[in-house]
């Protein structure tokens, strides 16, 4: 779900910006330090909306940049427990799903949330990747990456930052949304229609 | 020595705020899929007059919300997505719940309580046939697009 989010930030403003236009330098500024990083419970930072005030303006001494206390508002993308959306299939093995929506992708749908009886058809020559099928009333159903995939959410992490990576980890995800596929209306577009 | 620059914000507050400022977005917390391809639409637009080089200003986030949107709205014509939240607006919904069924356009009773069962919980005041009339508004908007 996108939400609108008032935000307060005290920004430092460069002094190599201070030739533009105040709105424009702070605008930018912030765009570049929100914009596409995740707020832990406010969600993934999409756009800026627009600036409500802009306070401050002074210099510190022995500093060369300008502090500014800005009021805005950013649309933030924020998924709530609950709410159904429709994404894309990127994944598919043996764990379960990963879903995408194109600028979020850390959708994870576990095995025992995908509606049962299903069974897991490993793809040749890589027995970890594979399509899930659902059973039902002696039909097939696979959930292929041709449709939309539509999932229910069923908790949103936000892990902390970790001190230290080892190299062979994956890309850490500051906000991991774990779906559901396992009610009425869930799951392919094309299964219901 | 101490240097202090005083700005009149309410200057640039003022310009500022005329090119985003949506008055029917104010009284909304939620944004449906729609209002907010509405949203990015508008601001690319206003990159594109603003500067020589747009495709280089927009943030790769940015874009791929664009597409996610458009393609995920039932809705393209700002009057068309007005009248949505104005039908929604009328029954008693909380702000998440208008947005999602905004966003799925479910055609039946049960796609809607099905996608959103709060809107059939005990105590509410929704029976079967202010669903659908609801419903049934919502599925008029499109025919005149």
């Amino acid at each position: 779900m996108f939400y609108l989010s008032k935000i307060e930030h005290t920004l430092r403003l460069p002094p190599h910006l201070l030739n533009l236009p105040i709105n424009q330098a702070i605008k930018g500024e912030l765009e570049g330090l929100f914009l596409d990083k995740v707020i832990a419970d406010l969600g993934l930072c999409i756009s800026i909306y627009d600036i409500h005030s802009i306070d401050g303006g002074f210099i510190t001494p022995g500093d060369g940049a300008s502090t500014y206390t800005v009021m805005f508002r950013m649309i933030m993308f924020r998924p709530f427990v609950g709410e159904v959306i429709a994404a894309k299939l990127k994944e598919s093995d043996r764990e379960g799903l990963k879903l995408s929506l194109g600028f979020f992708d850390d959708i994870h749908v576990p095995e025992h949330l995908l509606p049962m009886p299903k069974q897991f058809e490993p793809e040749s020559g890589n027995s970890n990747q594979g399509r899930w099928i659902w059973e039902f009333n002696g039909d097939n159903y696979p959930i292929d990456a041709v449709d939309e995939i539509r999932f229910r959410v069923h908790h949103v992490t936000y892990p902390s930052l970790p001190v230290e990576q080892e190299k062979a980890s994956k890309p850490f995800a500051p906000m991991i949304v774990i779906g559901s596929l396992d009610a009425d209306g869930l799951g392919p577009i094309s299964w219901w229609v | 020595m101490h240097h202090n620059i005083y700005l009149r914000s309410s200057d640039f507050l003022f310009r500022f705020t005329s090119i985003y400022f949506c008055p029917e977005f104010l009284k909304a917390k939620c944004l449906m899929n729609c209002e907010v391809a509405l949203i990015l639409e508008r601001k690319y637009e206003q990159l594109q007059q603003m500067s020589d080089d747009p495709v280089n200003q927009v943030s790769q986030v940015f874009e791929k919300s664009l597409q996610y949107v458009q393609r995920f709205s039932r809705y393209k014509n700002p009057d068309a997505v007005r009248q949505v939240r104005e039908i929604l607006s009328r029954y008693e919904l909380a702000e998440f719940e208008l947005c999602v069924l905004g966003n799925l356009c479910p055609e039946t009773v049960e796609e809607g309580i099905a996608m959103v069962p709060s809107i059939k919980s005990r105590g509410r005041v929704h029976d079967d046939e202010a669903i659908e009339k609801m419903l049934t508004d919502l599925s008029l908007i499109k025919k005149f697009e």
